[in-house]
């Protein structure tokens, strides 16, 4: 019986952390939003105001072009699939993930590459040319950005002394704010922070807010997405903007994190979270207004620097052993 | 003074040395002229930072006088003679390299892991709480070579030859907790002269060619 309860235990863990990151995504894209508009000194849009666009985008027709093949329409389903089920192995809540046995971090970086891949596919299959350009573009970026992210989390997973997100995870709550190496982190940290702009398509790299031609990546591959394909889009690219941020927060600040499974530190571990991804989405939002767009020509110096910072992370792990 | 413990006194002095290579990573990576000055002021300013920590933590008092010296020359007057001397110049920023910006930062990492390399013999034999930092004041002094080599410009060669002496402070505080005071003293003299001097050069520079490339030094003219 216990062993049934358990399993029931981890199974509701699992849906409720999935169901967190599903729900709360579109209000960190509109609180984003909301932030630039302040920042600009406009009113902006409610914070959420991406729940009604989904709503009006779920239920327009979606018009899909004649040339375009199964890839187009599998497309928007795959990235919204591979994009929960790599947030499903990142801890939100509750350090300790019942699906850790799934899947680490490597697992977690290709099932993101899953959905870029297939975003990059679609971008070309209407043969449109700004699909071709946007693809072309979000393939350099994609390329540039993985050894980085891969480096980064290595850093981290060698003072854990494992790759499994949960354990990396609960193992850094456990020590309860003592920082075991300060350098590698912090050079760790600051490597996946221009990764997650990078691959979440924000302002340094990438302008979210416009369908300006010349400068477009991510807007320019899913330009022929209407309807429920684009709303299935924009929600999954909300999640991976909100998984990012849940890695970062729980990786470099697990404080606070539930680390057992009852209901008081299940809930402080809910409220905690929450203050943590609106405190990052913040603090991009006041970057996307600090900073000018780079020409896609500096992208490649700007992710340079985040593999280097990795990769010193990397390094500091074994040269500064205390 | 319960909390400062040994370890907690090595990690802050491995901070402070990380954070002086970040900075060097971030000169290599400018292409600003002024920013690079910024970023050197900085770099000395963490290295000012880290040896008054060194001279705290063991209680040698000379460090002290060594890192209100570098805070004066190298955060202070170094970097304004440099201001001074780039408002003269028509080049804000370093256009052409020899090697672009993504493969010199690579370089530049290979080049850590050769000083890390190098020192890894030597280290577990150490036992001074600074022990860490020689590998990062190598990897520091060879990445300031490199830079000298690889940029065209006076100011940025000057500013990659300050930052090796940067990397050969930390390295003597790292190897044996500071040279003698008088031997510092001298180094310090020695590195404000050479700046000012390289400042007056690149004015010479600037009126001779119309331009701060060195390379032009090497050509012959009639």
């Amino acid at each position: 019986m216990i062993k049934d309860q358990s399993i029931l235990q981890a199974i509701a863990i699992t849906l409720a952390q999935a169901i967190v990151l599903i729900a709360v995504s579109p209000a960190i894209v509109g609180l984003i939003r909301k932030v630039k508009a302040r920042l600009q000194c406009r009113q902006g849009a409610g914070i959420f105001q991406p729940y009604a666009d989904l709503r009006k985008l779920f239920r327009k027709q979606p018009v899909v072009s004649t040339t375009t093949s199964w890839i187009f329409t599998a497309t928007p389903y795959i990235v919204f699939a591979s994009t929960v089920t790599a947030g499903l192995l990142v801890p939100v809540f509750a350090s300790q993930m019942p699906l850790n046995f799934a899947g680490n971090i490597i697992a977690f970086v290709y099932l993101l590459a899953l959905g870029t891949f297939f975003l990059i596919l679609a971008g070309l299959d209407a043969g449109s040319s700004f699909g071709g350009t946007g693809s072309s573009r979000e393939a350099i970026v994609a390329s540039l950005t993985e050894p980085a992210m891969i480096m980064a989390i290595f850093a981290i997973a060698l003072t854990a002394g494992s790759t499994n997100l949960s354990t990396i995870v609960h193992k850094t709550a456990l020590l309860q704010g003592i920082v075991t190496d300060p350098s590698s982190h912090l050079m760790a940290l600051a490597a996946l922070f221009i990764v997650t702009i990078a691959e979440t398509g924000r302002v340094p790299v990438d302008n979210p807010a416009t369908h300006l031609e010349l400068t477009m990546i991510h807007e320019a591959m899913v330009l022929e997405y209407s309807g429920r394909y684009l709303a299935l889009i924009e929600w999954a690219s909300g999640i991976k903007l909100l998984v990012f941020l849940t890695l970062i927060a729980n990786v470099f600040a697990p404080w606070g994190i539930a680390t057992s499974l009852t209901p008081t530190a299940l809930s402080v571990g809910l409220g905690v979270y929450v203050v943590k991804v609106a405190g990052l989405a913040i603090l991009i939002g006041t970057i996307e207004c600090m900073f000018a767009k780079l020409r896609l020509f500096r992208v490649t110096d700007l992710l340079g620097v985040a593999f280097i910072l990795a990769l010193l992370g990397l390094l500091f792990f074994y040269i500064l052993r205390g | 003074m319960t909390w400062l413990t040994p370890h907690i006194g090595t990690q802050l002095v491995d901070f402070g040395s990380a954070m002086l290579l970040l900075t060097c990573f971030a000169i290599v990576a400018q292409r600003r002229l002024s920013a690079c000055v910024d970023l050197f002021a900085l770099q000395s300013l963490f290295l000012a930072m880290t040896a008054a920590l060194v001279a705290f933590l063991t209680g040698t008092r000379h460090i002290y006088i060594a890192a209100a010296l570098t805070v004066v020359v190298k955060v202070i007057v170094i970097p304004r003679v440099l201001k001074g001397v780039i408002e003269r110049l028509n080049v804000t920023r370093e256009l052409v390299m020899k090697v672009n910006v993504p493969a010199s930062l690579l370089i530049c990492g290979a080049l850590v892991m050769i000083a890390f390399f190098i020192t890894q013999p030597i280290i577990p034999f150490g036992h001074l709480l600074t022990r860490d930092s020689l590998a990062i004041a190598l990897a520091i002094v060879l990445i300031g070579f490199f830079t000298m080599i690889s940029r065209q410009k006076a100011v940025t060669q000057l500013i990659a030859f300050l930052v090796m002496e940067n990397g050969l402070f930390l390295g003597a505080t790292a190897a044996t907790y500071g040279m003698p005071l008088i031997v510092e003293l001298g180094v310090f003299f020695d590195v404000l002269v050479a700046a000012l001097i390289a400042g007056i050069y690149t004015n010479r520079l600037q009126d001779a060619f119309d331009s701060v490339d060195t390379t032009h030094l090497s050509e012959l003219k009639e």
